[in-house]
């Protein structure tokens, strides 16, 4: 086996060693402060300080082939980060990881055939404001309204045509990450006592497969089918459940003389007890004028076999439905960039908004501010973080 | 008199527009020269990007480019290597001899593309003086010509030609005036009007010939409402490289 790769390296790394072009890097270091005006109740601590660092490498030994890699380093002060200085690959901490392996896939390219293998980045669908066909895409949800997305490993072939591409997946699960029990992103309702210890998760060992058409042309369209697992739990007394999930659905974008009209529809299905079949869809709005970039839509859902009856879950996407959801964003200069972007929810139940500001320091500096104001009732997915506003600072080096 | 008087307006109309449609005749078979001592089957260059605002701030950005294909069935992925932040950052632009070009850009902090309407290519690219539009490229085809007259930019005597666009351009601009050299038929100037208002400008310079083709390696776009300019300088420019078409997609574009 090792005469294998060793001979594989040689194949592949010689012709490179005289192209430099063939390497290509791209990292950062960042530095973020998350101030909270209030306590929670669950959480007193209204400072949290995290530091990201993040290196990803790209190498084209030939032409048909290019490798790539990252890691990632994290510290932060709120025990956010697992103590474990091991190298994680799974992305299936309760923790995020100190270190992990961001991506490391190969890809492999033929004429209008690619294949990418390993951990890597998938995304479907062509909405902003919420993504329902976006089913290779867990995110990491330990701060809910910041959140970012987690890679999957698996094995994706794409076939190009002068129609469009073709793209079928098979990945191992991976979940999204939860918030943490004991923190403020965590909101139980009255009466119900956090467990004494985590939950054990219990996750599925079946492949997540998927399959999609992506046509492009006058109008953008593709269709989606996904047969896996949702990668945010049912919470269950005694542990997390990743329920079973099939997903079809589409999305379309029109463009009209004055905005793009996007949509974006997907009907999921369970055979899990205790879990619903709901159709979840997105219309959203988009333009591009002057220094400005203006996104708005609305995002619904609409429940065709109502089992969960859990008194404790944790759905984002699905949290998001019934709101108007809303983005502008506005080119200062070359440097300087502002943004603002809330939701409200129809019933008057919660609303959010963020603002942020951004500026570049020379070729390698930028520092942004942002405050995001939470407010709403308990029972509502946003009205449940009014406790939650926050201002951020972060500062970030790239290289 | 009366007699005579609409058979001297005949042949007066007659000759105006003889002399319009030579004039526009020309003044195609220019643009359409100019375009064709140009053409090529691949380019790449280097590009450096350097933004002054109005108060004479710089910021530099830098870009890779390649062409794979001649005007009006080309096909150019334009690739962002500085500053750190935006390494990666991709557009892609497949144009069309009947129509605007399609565009997608690739932003690998959020792994996804996203294809660039056609109502939104009047907006600044990534902050610079050029639009998406002004990253099209100008097939002879997609405009009607008239010969304004002739004048000199930098010392050197050109054309200067008047382009309208047709319909299934789908412009942000009214109309165009093209500067072209009398003896390079090199682009020198193109300066581009919303309605009456010229509202951008490019200049070219440092024209030098790169395997034939005269080129200019030094474009200025100004934004002459806002006052700023950003200056694109040309390193490492080849022509006729060996590109495949299968580095022209949007599977490629993910790739840095």
């Amino acid at each position: 086996m090792f005469r294998v790769f060793r001979a594989f390296v040689c194949l592949v790394a010689i012709p490179a060693a005289a192209s430099a072009q063939a390497l290509s890097q791209r990292g950062f270091l960042e530095g973020s402060v998350f101030a909270f005006p209030q306590e929670a109740s669950n959480d007193p601590t209204r400072i949290v300080g995290d530091f990201l660092a993040r290196d990803e490498l790209f190498w084209t030994p030939r032409s048909w082939l290019q490798l790539a890699g990252g890691l990632d380093f994290r510290a932060n002060t709120h025990d956010q980060v697992d103590d474990s200085w091991a190298l994680d690959f799974s992305d299936r901490t309760v923790q995020r990881p100190r270190l992990s392996v961001r991506r490391a896939a190969a890809t492999l390219s033929h004429g209008p055939l690619s294949v990418d293998v390993g951990k890597q980045f998938i995304r479907w669908g062509r909405t902003d404001v919420l993504t329902p066909t976006d089913r290779f895409a867990p995110r990491d949800f330990m701060n809910v309204f910041d959140n970012d997305l987690l890679a999957v490993t698996g094995i994706r072939g794409t076939i190009q045509t002068s129609a469009g591409t073709l793209d079928a997946v098979a990945t191992r699960f991976t979940p999204a990450r939860v918030p943490l029990v004991d923190q403020r992103w965590t909101v139980l309702p009255t009466g119900i006592a956090p467990p004494a210890t985590p939950l054990p998760r219990l996750f599925p060992d079946s492949p997540q497969v998927g399959v999609r058409w992506n046509h492009t042309g006058a109008i953008d369209w593709s269709a989606a089918y996904f047969d896996g697992n949702n990668y945010l739990p049912n919470i269950q007394p005694l542990a997390l459940t990743f329920p079973s999930m099939r997903m079809a659905g589409g999305d379309v974008a029109v463009p009209t003389r004055w905005v793009t009209v996007k949509g974006e529809a997907a009907y999921f299905a369970s055979s899990s007890p205790a879990t619903d079949e709901y159709v979840m869809y997105v219309v959203q709005l988009e333009r591009q004028t002057g220094e400005w970039v203006f996104v708005g839509g609305y995002a619904g859902e609409a429940v065709t076999n109502r089992r969960s009856t859990a008194p404790v879950t944790f759905a984002p996407d699905r949290g998001l439905t019934g709101s108007l959801v809303a983005r502008a964003a506005y080119t200062i200069d070359v440097d300087r960039s502002f943004a603002l972007e809330g939701a409200v929810r129809i019933d008057g139940g919660g609303a959010y908004v963020r603002a942020e500001f951004s500026r570049a320091y020379g070729q390698h500096w930028r520092a942004t501010v942002s405050g995001v104001a939470i407010g709403g009732q308990s029972s509502d997915f946003i009205g449940q973080y009014n406790r939650n506003s926050h201002a951020t600072a972060a500062l970030r080096y790239s290289f | 008199m009366s007699k005579r008087t609409p058979l001297s307006f005949v042949a007066f109309v007659c000759f105006v527009c003889f002399v319009r449609i030579v004039g526009a005749q020309d003044a195609r078979q220019i643009v359409a020269e100019a375009q064709t001592r140009t053409d090529a089957t691949s380019q790449r260059y280097e590009g450096l990007l350097q933004v002054f605002d109005a108060k004479g701030k710089v910021s530099d950005k830098r870009w890779s480019f390649e062409r794979l294909g001649s005007h009006g069935q080309s096909k150019a992925v334009l690739r962002f290597t500085a500053p750190a932040e935006v390494k990666g950052v991709a557009l892609l632009i497949v144009n069309h001899p009947d129509r605007a070009s399609d565009q997608w850009m690739w932003t690998p902090a959020i792994e996804r593309d996203r294809r660039i309407a056609l109502q939104d290519r009047s907006t600044r690219f990534f902050g610079t003086d050029f639009s998406f539009e002004d990253l099209e490229e100008r097939d002879v085809n997609q405009y009607d010509y008239t010969m304004v007259g002739d004048d000199a930019i930098d010392g050197a005597s050109c054309w200067k030609i008047q382009s309208t666009p047709k319909q299934s351009k789908s412009s942000q601009y009214t109309k165009s005036y093209v500067w072209i050299r009398k003896d390079t038929y090199a682009f020198a100037r193109i300066e581009n009007y919303v309605k009456d208002e010229a509202v951008r400008r490019l200049n070219y310079s440092d024209i030098h010939n790169v395997q034939g083709i005269w080129t200019a390696r030094q474009m200025e776009m100004a934004d002459l409402r806002r006052h700023s300019r950003t200056r694109l300088t040309l390193d490492k420019l080849e022509y006729n490289v060996p590109l495949k078409d299968d580095d022209f997609t949007l599977q490629a574009i993910r790739r840095p």
